[in-house]
């Protein structure tokens, strides 16, 4: 850190005394859609008499763009939107708004020109896919209900944690190592129902960009991945109502001025009814009873207080209830806030302000006999982040900032009737303090060189109250003490270094290159596959140590035919250290010592990405395929030699394809192909006590049989005006009804005591479902 | 805090139950089938089952051996080893093997006591397995009750064998009492005959891990047997010591995953045998109680 401060003051010097021999003048503002007011995150803007120059719109829209006086047609892209260039004669610092309508309606407007935009091609990032919400309406998924969790698991490098699953991986990390954030705030648990669908519902996001371990110095906290979703902020114009009707969940979304051009809302809100549904088909009197369902609520508000302030208001609430009757309920969910000041210091240093609060918990209610008994466990975050973006000149782009979070778990806290009998006893809550400092320098060098670096500095703390055991082996206590509160246990403290560049060799393409090291303090215990609303966060601590990545990843981007045709290849290698795994028959819930029961070592992972994608014309997809490994080494497993983990998964293979029969009709169709995920499966059996055995030799040894699937769906655009809106939405998931395994399990069959069997559970075979959706 | 650990293992089985019932009952087809898996062939491996208790005169030590697993349940017994066990007050016994190539080996004339140290040794093969267990001092019930359930029957319980078994809801249940020794660490394991038929498809162990001293009431997890009136039900409580309660515990753990919860961490139990042995050596203190079904 010491060294890289006077570097990049020196840089600084540098590219400012270079262009202070010329009068110079700022263009700022903000780009949005002329329709609703929503900002556009991520825009190009463009200045033709410069094509080297230009700059991107930052996460609330804003631009900043320094040049020499002069006379320059400047213009704001943004994918399915038209271009309308603006000519400005450029001697004095100057406010500069652009209002951009989409492609499909004012066809008649006079200057209209839908660039095909090379972005993939100019921007130094790597390593990153953003959604296109828009092409998501269009792709068939399970039950209907459009999800953007589902839809990422079908770009490259981002794979899939198998059906039932939300969870995914990114470049060999496991579910647990992606930070997703909702509006700046994390979310602990992004699955409903167990995993069959995401906490996000798509009426209320308006962008979604994946960062596969190559994110620049804002973000940090999780090894392999940050998943950066922002909501809408609803119309600024005009009051709108949208909605869906589907079988087993309904969507609702309002939005609308607060004060028109100035301030807006929106509010959107989904519940299923999968146990009504449930019950009506059912025979069996048990699930009668039961309870299933799931709700979520999103809220934004924002308001332009003045030209310089602008104020952000967001808030997520979601919660699942599963339960029987009388002995057994689970319900569980995420609650995330978000305050967010915008400030302009001046035309070219914008901040922002966040103040975010989250919540995950989950309770279990059960009761044994006469007695009942509740379970809650809790993770909490109060976090303060601040972020500065200097906008220095057309070459240099400065972003410095820091956060501050004070994370609380409660791991289980257990109640139970006053005359109980059973235990009150529960775990020790857990408090950390996690801070980080970051500064990055984006640097236009020349015409087709450009790169930016940066780090990150991040301390984390622990503190008491309470005992803290130390472990040097399984089971093995070897020593312990006494804490009181605001005591700190442990610090860490890791800086992160990051780097990245892009060479641009024509028009056509070019080559990038990214390093970045991640560090990642939370952890999560996981002892399914399949991952569990119950599973336990845990900080790092004397025991566990930060997990470490180094992530070095060089790709070749080349588009084809006026940018009609995108395609790369990407390939990482990534060394992890501090990686967690478990002793056999591991205790993970509700265990105080739970530190016990970990196992520690190093990780690698290597992989290539292709990825061809057709971006305009009535049929449009992509193509994304992964040959890719995953191994570890943990003292401990496998007599300490490398191993597959879990989510070793070889081959990725997915295809999209989205095409518009007629101005009525789309059909769209994915199909997916994923070698599978390295399991532990018995080698033999024994007896002891009379009871069979599976004996085990080795630790992710074998491999679950290949998944396959092909999903197909339409949407018919029942009504398009200005005033109403609609479309069904037919489609069938795993159209060919292959029996894709959840899990393989083993037994002594039940028709022949003398032989064991293996078993495979398979969740769905064909799921049609029908969607209605309208707005007005 | 063991008990809340059991209660939440049943509760996390609850769980997958319950999510894989509105999988099946809401996807049009079932859900399961039996498949041929090619698993590799493991060379076969010795595993024993030995015990010495403060109860009875002689005691068994039971070799055997792994099989594949595409093989039937028949387990070769290991003959002709020499098996040993010791204690640390000097006594020593050479077990004698039943019938010649039946893999039982019994002792002659040894005699468990409570808070002596167990040395177990087996030379078979060519290849040296030992293990070492401690008997811990027994510990009395204070009682057995058998509890008639209206209680245990709900509405929709998922528990229990509810799950691809089909088997009624057990209609007794029994529960042993019985008071922790204060400032010692305990283990416990509890056996219930049903007129004299062990069951041991279920494994109850206690930890006075956060209970210390206090007086414990135990439910005795059943998954398939009910009991009726009139039977005879006899509670024993094993006093075990930490490695043997680390065996059991890690057992649940490993064959909780054969019954349908997929683990990322399925593998063997921690034993206190050397050598890769598979199974275990345990000795153990032994008190029991009877009560008859109401």
């Amino acid at each position: 850190m010491r060294k890289i401060i006077p570097f990049v003051l020196s840089l600084l010097f540098i590219s400012s005394y270079r262009l202070a021999s010329q009068n110079k003048y700022t263009i700022s503002g903000y780009v949005k859609d002329v329709k609703s007011g929503e900002q556009l995150i991520g825009a190009t803007l463009v200045v033709k008499e410069l094509p080297a120059t230009g700059t991107t719109a930052n996460a609330y829209g804003f631009y900043s763009l320094t040049l020499p006086e002069g006379k320059y047609t400047l213009s704001a892209q943004f994918t399915g939107y038209q271009t309308k260039p603006e000519v400005i004669e450029l001697n004095k610092s100057t406010k500069l708004d652009f209002a951009l309508s989409d492609a499909e309606t004012e066809l008649n407007e006079v200057v209209v020109t839908d660039e095909k935009r090379d972005q993939n091609i100019t921007q130094t990032q790597m390593g990153m896919d953003k959604l296109d919400i828009q092409q998501i309406k269009n792709i068939p998924v399970i039950f209907g209900e459009k999800d953007v969790l589902k839809t990422l698991q079908l770009l490259p490098g981002v794979k899939s944690a198998g059906d039932g699953s939300s969870g995914f991986y990114v470049r060999g990390g496991n579910t647990s190592q992606n930070l997703i954030l909702l509006d700046e705030a994390t979310v602990y648990n992004a699955s409903h129902l167990l995993g069959f669908f995401s906490v996000f519902n798509s009426d209320a996001i308006k962008d979604v960009t994946l960062y596969k371990g190559t994110h620049p110095a804002e973000f940090g906290g999780r090894l392999s991945s940050v998943l950066d979703i922002k909501m809408k902020d609803g119309n600024d114009q005009k009051f709108h109502v949208s909605g869906g009707i589907g079988i087993i969940a309904s969507r609702l979304a309002l939005e609308g001025p607060i004060k028109k051009g100035r301030g807006s809302f929106l509010l959107a809100a989904r519940r299923t009814y999968a146990d009504a549904v449930l019950k009506a088909i059912t025979t069996n009197p048990e699930l009668k009873h039961i309870s299933l369902y799931f709700y979520d609520i999103n809220l934004k508000a924002s308001y332009r207080l003045n030209d310089k302030n602008r104020v952000y208001l967001s808030g997520y609430f979601g919660k699942d209830d599963l339960g029987t009757s009388s002995n057994f309920g689970l319900n569980y969910g995420n609650a995330t806030g978000t305050f967010r000041l915008n400030h302009l210091f001046s035309d070219k240093l914008f901040s922002n302000t966040s103040l975010i609060f989250t919540n995950y918990d989950y309770k279990i209610t059960t009761s044994f006999g006469a007695n009942s008994l509740d379970i809650i466990s809790r993770i909490q975050d109060y976090g303060l982040k601040q972020d500065f973006q200097y906008f220095l000149n057309a070459k240099n782009k400065i972003k410095f900032g820091l956060s501050s979070t004070w994370h609380k778990l409660i791991p289980g806290s257990i109640t139970t009737d006053s005359n109980s009998p059973l235990s009150k006893r529960g775990v020790p809550n857990k408090y950390a303090l996690e801070n980080a400092i970051y500064i990055s320098h984006e640097v236009k060098a020349t015409d087709k060189f450009s790169f930016e670096y940066g780090a990150r500095l991040t301390s984390f703390s622990l503190f008491g109250p309470g005992t803290f055991y130390t472990y040097n082996a399984v089971d093995s206590l070897t020593d312990s003490a006494k804490y009181t509160q605001s005591q700190i246990v442990k610090t860490y403290i890791n800086l992160q270094p990051r780097a990245a560049f892009n060479y641009i060799l024509n028009a056509k393409s070019s080559i990038k290159g990214n390093y970045a090291r991640n560090t990642q303090y939370m952890h999560l215990l996981q002892n399914t596959t399949s991952g569990n609303p119950t599973d336990l966060w845990i900080p790092s601590s004397n025991n566990v140590k930060p997990e470490l990545c180094d992530q070095v990843s060089v790709g070749y981007f080349r588009n084809f035919l006026d940018n009609m045709f995108e395609t790369s290849i990407e390939t990482y290698y990534k060394q992890m250290q501090n990686q967690i795994d478990y002793v056999n028959g591991a205790q993970l819930t509700l265990n105080a010592n739970v530190e016990s029961q970990l196992l520690y070592g190093i990780g690698r992972a290597y992989g290539v990405e292709l990825f061809i994608k057709k971006k305009y014309g009535r049929f449009n997809g992509w193509l994304g395929y992964t040959l890719s490994r995953t191994e570890r080494k943990i003292n401990g497993i496998n007599n300490d030699t490398w191993y597959a983990a879990t989510q070793d998964i070889t081959h990725y293979l997915t295809a999209v394809g989205i095409f518009e029969i007629n101005k009525k009709w789309t059909a769209s169709a994915n199909f997916i192909y994923y070698t599978g995920n390295a399991v532990t499966f018995p080698s033999g059996k024994y007896e002891v006590n009379g009871q069979v055995v599976f004996y085990y030799t080795e630790r992710n040894g074998y491999r679950m049989p290949a998944y396959n699937r092909l999903d197909i769906g339409f949407t018919y655009q029942a009504k398009k005006t200005e005033k109403f809106e609609s479309s069904w939405n037919f489609s069938c998931y795993n159209a060919y009804g292959r029996e894709n395994p959840y899990s393989i399990t083993f037994q002594v069959n039940p028709n022949n005591p003398q032989q064991t069997q293996a078993v495979l559970t398979y969740l769905f075979r064909w799921v049609p479902s029908v969607t209605y959706n309208f707005r007005f | 805090m063991k008990k809340i650990i059991q209660q939440l293992s049943v509760i996390n089985y609850q769980l997958h139950v319950y999510c894989l019932l509105f999988i099946v009952t809401c996807c049009l087809s079932s859900c399961t089938k039996v498949i041929n898996i090619d698993l590799n062939s493991a060379n076969p491996d010795i595993v024993v089952d030995a015990e010495v208790t403060d109860s009875a005169t002689s005691y068994t030590v039971n070799l055997t051996q792994t099989v594949n697993f595409s093989d039937n349940n028949v387990f070769p017994a290991v003959d002709g080893a020499i098996v040993i066990i010791s204690d640390n007050a000097g006594n020593s016994n050479i077990l004698t093997e039943t019938v010649q190539g039946s893999g039982n080996y019994v002792t002659s004339n040894l005699r468990g006591v409570d808070g002596r140290t167990y040395y177990l040794s087996i030379l078979s093969k060519g290849q040296k397995y030992t293990a070492t267990s401690t008997m811990p001092y027994g510990v009395p019930l204070d009682s057995v009750i058998a509890d008639t359930g209206s209680t245990q029957h709900h509405g929709g319980g998922f528990g229990g064998g509810g799950y691809g078994g089909g088997s009624t809801a057990p209609s007794v249940t029994v529960r042993a009492v019985f008071t922790d020794p204060k400032g010692i660490v305990n283990y416990y394991r509890l056996i219930e005959y049903v007129n004299n038929v062990p069951n041991y498809n279920t494994i109850s162990i206690i930890s006075d891990q956060g209970q210390d001293g206090s007086q414990i009431s135990e439910n005795v997890v059943r998954r398939d047997t009910s009991i009726h009136t009139g039977d005879t039900v006899k509670v024993i409580l094993e006093s075990i010591d930490a490695n043997v309660y680390e065996y059991y515990r890690t057992l649940k753990q490993v064959t909780k995953a054969q019954t349908g919860i997929q683990t990322t961490v399925p593998g063997n139990p921690t034993t206190n045998l050397t050598n890769n042995a598979l199974g275990f050596f345990s000795a153990y203190a032994v008190r029991s109680k009877y009560v008859i079904a109401p």
